[in-house]
């Protein structure tokens, strides 16, 4: 653990910003940064023990002095850059994207206002990696369980009304470890830096799972 | 293709159903105790050996076994990662509730008219 005294800060700053400053009086200091504003997901740091991102937590909000670490249970490359290898593993292996059984169409596919509704607080992830790497189940199992974000996503492309993989996506995710080492501890909600709910959509994979059985 | 639901969903619902048992068994014998409590042990015995009462109570302890099997074999699998050790773990404990789970329903069964 490495300590900084900043002189020049004020309250409308960010912790990034604050890292920003040391970096520029220590260049050797590491982090991933891009967009600033929320939207990159790239600045995800265990923030006085909590998750969050740097770019959008004021510093008044924090307690000092401010203690920044790593984001927890994934490899350290460098200060506070984290191998995020097994974090997107765990994304692609979940098939984040459209699977369709029919021909291509000539024109595009549509989709009505209501079954677009449905993807409303599934769609919004940044992949920041805040939720995964505050999860306990992902902690114990990273290799096994694909944690809050690949699950949250996995429901983003189930709950998709153009998807016609439903049956495969489920089956993928059943036995004890990828979708059930969930053992709703509800870190990943806690902790989500865009508000979203990642417990909610394990959930509705399970009730989607119920009612495919009965 | 088609997709049969294995461990996962399975023991899942397990856990789900024999909890919502568990909870129902025990509110309806905590009224029944409360509207009329055994006092003496024959009151007891009798109320026991009812049929309802008997077959009740033994799928109380049946559901409890399933319920702590899939309850602690999620905090094996999350905690204990050696494989030898593991499987040590869950023989002993299937084991254990299988020996208490036959105890008890030979007790309840024993008491039967």
């Amino acid at each position: 653990m490495q300590e900084y005294d900043l002189a020049d800060v004020n309250d409308e700053m960010m912790l990034l910003d604050a890292l920003t400053l040391i970096k520029a009086k220590d260049e050797t200091l590491s982090f991933r940064r891009s967009c600033g504003e929320g939207v990159c997901g790239s600045d995800a740091l265990n923030i006085n023990g909590r998750n969050g991102l740097a770019c959008i937590t004021p510093l008044t909000s924090l307690k000092q002095p401010v203690e920044v670490r790593p984001l927890p249970g994934l490899p350290v490359i460098r200060d506070l850059i984290v191998d995020m290898t097994q974090f997107f593993h765990q994304y692609r292996s979940i098939k984040p994207y459209l699977i369709v059984h029919e021909p291509a169409t000539e024109v595009e596919r549509k989709q009505s206002p209501e079954d677009r509704d449905k993807l409303d607080g599934y769609y919004e992830c940044i992949l920041c990696g805040a939720c995964s790497t505050a999860c306990p189940s992902f902690w114990w199992n990273p290799d096994k369980f694909r944690g809050p974000a690949a699950l949250l996503q996995a429901w983003r492309f189930l709950a998709d009304s153009r998807d016609q993989a439903t049956l495969e996506r489920l089956a993928d995710l059943d036995g004890p470890y990828r979708l059930f080492r969930c053992h709703t501890i509800m870190n990943c909600v806690d902790v989500c830096p865009k508000g979203l709910n990642p417990t909610k959509a394990i959930h509705n994979i399970k009730q989607l799972m119920l009612k495919h059985l009965i | 293709m088609s997709w049969h639901p294995a461990n996962g969903l399975r023991s899942w619902l397990i856990q789900r159903l024999s909890a919502v048992y568990m909870a129902i068994f025990m509110v309806a014998v905590i009224i029944a105790v409360s509207i009329c409590f055994p006092s003496s042990y024959n009151q007891w015995h009798g109320w026991i050996a009812h049929p309802i009462v008997n077959v009740a109570t033994a799928a109380f302890f049946i559901a409890l076994m399933f319920h702590t099997w899939v309850g602690m074999r999620d905090v094996i699998i999350d905690y204990v990662h050696p494989l030898a050790l593991r499987l040590l773990l869950l023989v002993l404990l299937g084991s254990s509730l299988l020996l208490m789970g036959i105890w008890g329903i030979r007790i309840l069964f024993s008491v039967m008219p």
